[in-house]
């Protein structure tokens, strides 16, 4: 069980190591605030159906290779699921897990 | 600090399959192992490939077993993401000085449980594996068949938020390690640092790594593997089923603008066994191979290619000029092809994907490091390698798989073998830095 006194230690010791790598921490925020707009814009575009990456891509108007990132990483989280083919054949659509 | 010490026959110097067999191998005869792997688990370039040829068994059945009787073989010592400093010869035998470096998670504590990972808000792009097409959260168990299933946090990108902290079930994430000096006396050394591939950007006819739709064989691999970026073969520019995939052979071998004038030997199997695969895969797409030579030197390789033939894999004789792209990403080849009677003809082809075959480069050099020579390929030099194929020009240090030369992984395995009874045959002779060998009894064990 942690106690409060090691509870304490351990956010002094987060405060510090965030002094410490001030410009790490910057980075990070600002590669997280991307990450999670682009996030809930997919996320947007997919609660209107299952969506292939280029219809993403354009629905979020980003590039599809990042779209295509996006939705492996989303995959592989757990976030996205396969959903079929569209019509052409040529590609997969996703959908999100958690409206399944 | 404290420095962990560590007495040992042998050293193992890389956690690949080379590495592995040739540890368990010398700890089944009852020597004293460590193998020491700088990544974050062991396993080598075989656990991140698909299948292997000419069998077409599922790469990760054979690795992952063999992962886990290496670090649960009584005579193994397992020391991953850490990197060998320095090697002073001692009487015979080697004082080595090693760093293992700082996971910010404390191994013995840590369950593997993924806890950490779930709740940590932060993906980075997974470049060590997946070639950047998916991510990996900033704290993470690095595959799922990692050994040790241990996780890492990557400072570079990390918050601090203490997100992993709270989640953690068995508190093991401590972000105030520091890397840990350990020292390892060992009687022998054995190389199996491996190889690395041509890099994709070498060869700016071919794009210079700029043209999405073209991927080196290492990365086919991950898209054909079921653990891969996408679980599917999809191409990276859009996530299209590729409907026409080419093969370019020798895109990184036998090339001297590159400096790498030899044959990696491996690069037309692989292209034929993952020409197979994608026909498997996606049954309706158009598979060629642009190629010099096709070379099926090992046994049923040969009948390999026949059966690929047999099965629509196009294969065209020809060097492949240029890459270039049209506006929807797709690659065009400019080729100039050869019929059997000899008459060329240059053309332009459109495809989908095309996929360089890359060639086999030394994974090191472990020259500074360990004093043992290399030859002009870069490849570790052996003296006599008709007779003695694993004994280098240093006593008491051998080599073993992709470290000598190129090789696959049938001749990996191998190489192990030889390596192991060569390092036996100078334990027993009573070398090292111990005047007498101090043998475990022999143990039987079953790991494949």
């Amino acid at each position: 069980m942690t106690t409060n006194e090691e509870k304490k230690k351990r956010t002094e010791m987060l405060v510090e190591m965030r002094k410490e790598r001030r410009e790490t921490v910057q980075r990070a925020q600002e590669l997280l605030k991307a990450q999670q707009s682009a996030r809930k814009a997919l996320e947007r575009a997919l609660t209107g159906g299952p969506h292939s990456v280029p219809q993403l891509a354009q629905a979020v108007n980003m590039p599809a290779h990042e779209a295509l990132w996006h939705i492996a990483a989303m995959k592989k989280y757990g976030i996205v699921a396969e959903a079929g083919t569209d019509e052409s054949g040529d590609y997969y659509l996703y959908r999100l897990v958690k409206e399944a | 600090m404290s420095t962990n010490q560590i007495k040992v026959d042998a050293l193992v110097v890389g956690g690949g399959i080379s590495g592995m067999q040739t540890a368990l191998d010398l700890g089944d005869q009852g020597y004293k192992v460590a193998v020491v792997e700088r990544k974050s688990s062991i396993g080598g370039k075989m656990i991140d490939l698909s299948k292997v040829f000419p069998t077409l068994d599922c790469c990760s059945c054979i690795t992952t077993p063999k992962m886990s009787a290496t670090a649960h073989h009584d005579n193994i010592t397992l020391l991953t993401y850490s990197e060998i400093e320095s090697i002073n010869r001692d009487g015979n035998g080697f004082k080595v000085q090693a760093t293992k470096k700082p996971r910010y998670v404390r191994e013995d504590d840590c369950t593997g449980c993924r806890s950490c990972e779930l709740v940590c808000p932060l993906e980075v792009s997974e470049d060590e594996h997946e070639f950047g097409r998916t991510s990996h959260r900033v704290v993470y168990v690095p595959f799922s068949t990692a050994v040790p299933q241990k996780a890492l946090v990557d400072l570079d990108h990390c918050l601090f938020c203490g997100k992993c902290i709270q989640a953690c079930p068995s508190d093991a994430i401590d972000f105030t390690q520091q890397p840990e000096p350990v020292e390892i006396e060992t009687r022998s050394i054995v190389l199996a640092t491996g190889f690395e591939t041509t890099p994709i950007n070498a060869k700016k006819e071919y794009g210079a790594g700029k043209l999405r739709n073209v991927i080196s064989g290492m990365m086919m691999e991950r898209l054909l593997a079921p653990t891969g970026p996408y679980g599917r073969v999809l191409r990276p520019s859009d996530g299209k089923m590729p409907a026409s995939i080419a093969y370019v052979q020798c895109a990184g071998s036998r090339d001297q603008t590159l400096g790498v004038p030899y044959c990696s030997r491996v690069c037309c199997m692989y292209a034929i066994k993952q020409a197979m695969l994608l026909s498997g895969a996606l049954p309706l797409a158009e598979i060629t191979i642009y190629y010099m030579d096709i070379r099926t030197f090992g046994k049923g390789y040969e009948q390999f290619y026949q059966n690929a033939k047999a099965m629509g894999v196009e294969f065209l004789k020809g060097k492949v000029a240029r890459i270039t792209e049209d506006e929807n990403q797709n690659p065009i080849v400019r080729v100039e092809l050869i019929d059997e009677f000899g008459k060329t003809r240059v053309t332009e082809r459109q495809h989908d994907l095309v996929v360089l075959s890359v060639g086999l480069l030394p994974g090191g050099n472990p020259q500074p490091k360990f004093g043992v020579p290399v030859g002009e390929d870069g490849f570790v030099q052996v003296p006599d390698y008709n007779v003695f194929p694993a004994v280098t020009s240093q006593p008491g240090i051998f080599v073993t798989g992709a470290a000598a030369g190129p090789m696959d992984i049938v001749d990996s395995i191998m190489m192990a073998g030889a390596a192991a009874s060569s390092a036996a045959s100078y334990l027993e002779a009573g070398n090292g830095s111990r005047k007498e060998a101090q043998r475990q009894p022999e143990r039987s064990v079953e790991y494949a």
